[in-house]
């Protein structure tokens, strides 16, 4: 009996030292998973003497302002903010109105080209062109150095349509039978009903398509080739990858004398380009993972 | 003949489905259809004013993939490519299970919540950003080398050279992964039966047995077909990624077959050698797939995809 009771003791506190440990451990990993975050802003503020003995860690030292000044005076960020934002909105609107349609198509249990266009669909979920047919047909449709390249190829995907159709095959069919017979056409009976059924759909994969475009730098790459058309992420990509290219400036010359340091202006760009997410995450990050495990149970 | 007539009649009376699908049928036939006819000028001499079927076939028509294995850097290309993409699988696609089972052991509800959200954090920063990171914190004076410095190492610019490349490409795919690739699989622990767990707390299940008899199995489904998913994208390395990790002194040693695509195609613009090379991937990559759904078919026909 005591044997027993020891037993069980020693499986208890085992088990309590894991969960100390545990929590130890993901507190050390939610270090990790910030402290780039806080390097970086802490970096971009700091002085070159400090930033070059690599002594700046979690927070600034040597309060130096310059680098975001030369970002906003030298580099035309606001355009590129701009720029970002009209191709972000006209993909997000594009986006979710064309896979509405075509999932709510897909929806109606009668229609007669269901099967047809679900195949059609799903092809293109297996096959893809690649990269160089597809900048070879950008060029033909004259789309080339226009926004409309960035916007247009990835408005749809045949994942997102099947994801839609599920969510809108949550909605009872009733309604719908309802509002038929009410004499209400299907284009009526998406938008009235289906569409305002489905906001939590439309916040998470509006939000998706948003940070998708925020963060996406190839397609302009390929596509975008005059400067003042480019979006936020190849500003970035300039400054850091591609520095000391431009004529003497300002930048230039307080970098020569040594009271620059070069990540001051990187750095300062990376958090001007992550700053807008990271300022509207902890609103909305629950409509992402809700779209995540939208997409896992359909999936 | 009676039934074709009802198919005709049908459609007619469902235009206004027809007409609302139209808009979606053609951007997808413009921009997914007309770049898969494209692929045909890898066995073509594509030349732009005569377009993809104006323009004359190849002599022999496999002449691309000729000149590709020809190439003294093929064999090399492909190895990196397999190389980056084995090891990136190996290393990431068991962290986010790993991190889900830890979160699942966590006690303290509102905690665990914390530390999820806070893991979601990198998923949402651009690759633009993380590379840009990783170059300050690669350089002689940067945050990796304070670490090296720490236990007295001397201090290297990692970016120079492709020495430091694997180590850094892995590590911050995990760092951006790892939380975010653990959702679906506590979505699915999420679904355990929690009955299951007190018919084991009778039975006097500690608490490693638990795991292996109630959550292992509940996950099983989720790991098959991530893994498959994964396997079928071993050879798709992030070649957004390596193309900005990429500088004149480690370009040869880190060439793969995409970032190759990209450099043969749109910049030095042989676009029928460069569809070719990609188009031999894209079978590969459907061939692993198919392949590694038709092992776990044998193994487990449950758990397979199709």
């Amino acid at each position: 009996m005591k044997k027993e009771q020891k037993v069980r003791n020693k499986v208890y506190i085992g088990s309590r030292t894991f969960d100390v440990c545990l929590i130890i451990f993901m507190a050390l990993l939610s270090i990790v998973f910030i402290y780039p975050f806080l390097n970086v802003i802490a970096i971009s503020l700091s002085s070159n003497r400090m930033i070059s003995t690599g002594q700046v860690t979690f927070y600034p030292k040597e309060i130096f302002l310059e680098g975001y000044r030369l970002l906003f005076k030298e580099q035309n960020i606001f355009r590129a903010y701009g720029n970002t934002i009209v191709i972000a909105v006209a993909t997000m609107i594009l986006s979710l109105s064309l896979t509405s349609l075509l999932a709510y198509v897909l929806m109606v249990p009668d229609f007669v080209l269901k099967k047809g266009l679900a195949i059609f669909l799903l092809i293109t979920m297996f096959f893809s062109g690649g990269t160089v047919p597809t900048y070879i047909l950008i060029q033909k449709l004259g789309l080339y150095d226009t926004w409309w390249a960035l916007i247009l190829p990835g408005a749809l995907s045949a994942y997102n349509v099947f994801i839609y159709r599920a969510f809108y095959k949550g909605i009872s069919t009733e309604i719908r039978e309802a509002a038929r017979i009410d004499g209400a056409g299907e284009f009526r009976i998406l938008t009235t009903i289906y569409v305002p059924l489905s906001k939590a759909l439309y916040a998470t994969f509006g939000l998706m398509s948003v940070v998708g475009v925020w963060n996406s730098y190839y397609e302009a790459l390929l596509y975008i080739k005059e400067p003042d058309r480019q979006p936020i992420q190849m500003l970035l990509r300039k400054i850091v990858f591609a520095s000391g290219t431009d004529s003497m400036n300002d930048t230039n010359l307080m970098l020569s004398n040594g009271t620059l340091n070069p990540l001051n202006v990187q750095y300062a760009c990376v958090v001007a380009t992550i700053g807008p997410i990271l300022l509207v995450y902890p609103f909305v990050q629950k409509y992402f993972v809700q779209g995540m495990q939208i997409g896992a149970v359909k999936g | 003949m009676n039934q074709k007539k009802s198919f005709w009649k049908q459609l007619v009376k469902q235009r206004t489905l027809c007409l609302m699908a139209l808009l979606p049928v053609i951007v997808i036939i413009i921009f997914k259809y007309v770049p898969m006819y494209g692929i045909l000028i890898a066995f073509k001499n594509y030349k732009a004013a005569k377009g993809v079927w104006g323009s004359a076939w190849l002599d022999p028509v496999y002449k691309n993939y000729a000149t590709f294995f020809k190439n003294v850097n093929c064999v090399h290309i492909i190895w990196n490519t397999l190389k980056i993409g084995v090891l990136t699988l190996l290393f990431t696609f068991p962290m986010p299970i790993i991190f889900a089972l830890l979160l699942n052991e966590l006690r303290g509800k509102y905690y665990k919540r914390v530390v999820q959200t806070i893991s979601y954090i990198p998923h949402f920063i651009s690759i633009v950003v993380v590379c840009s990171m990783l170059n300050g914190f690669g350089s002689t004076t940067g945050f990796f080398n304070d670490i090296r410095a720490f236990f007295g190492a001397a201090r290297v610019d990692m970016n120079n050279g492709s020495t430091y490349f694997l180590p850094l490409y892995i590590g911050s795919a995990i760092w951006q992964g790892v939380g975010w690739g653990s959702i679906i699989y506590l979505s699915a622990l999420s679904n355990v039966d929690t009955s299951l767990y007190d018919v084991a707390n009778i039975d006097g299940a500690n608490r490693w047995q638990k795991v292996k008899h109630i959550v292992f199995p509940s996950i099983l489904p989720t790991t098959t077909i991530m893994l498959i998913m994964n396997v079928g994208n071993v050879l798709n390395s992030d070649y957004t990624k390596i193309l900005l990790m990429q500088n004149s002194t480690n370009m040869s040693d880190l060439e793969t077959i995409a970032t190759f695509v990209y450099r043969q195609g749109i910049v030095e613009g042989k676009f029928s050698y460069s569809t070719a090379v990609n188009l031999f991937v894209s079978i590969i990559c459907f061939a692993l797939v198919f392949g590694a759904n038709m092992i776990t078919r044998r193994i487990d026909p449950e758990n397979s995809m199709w």
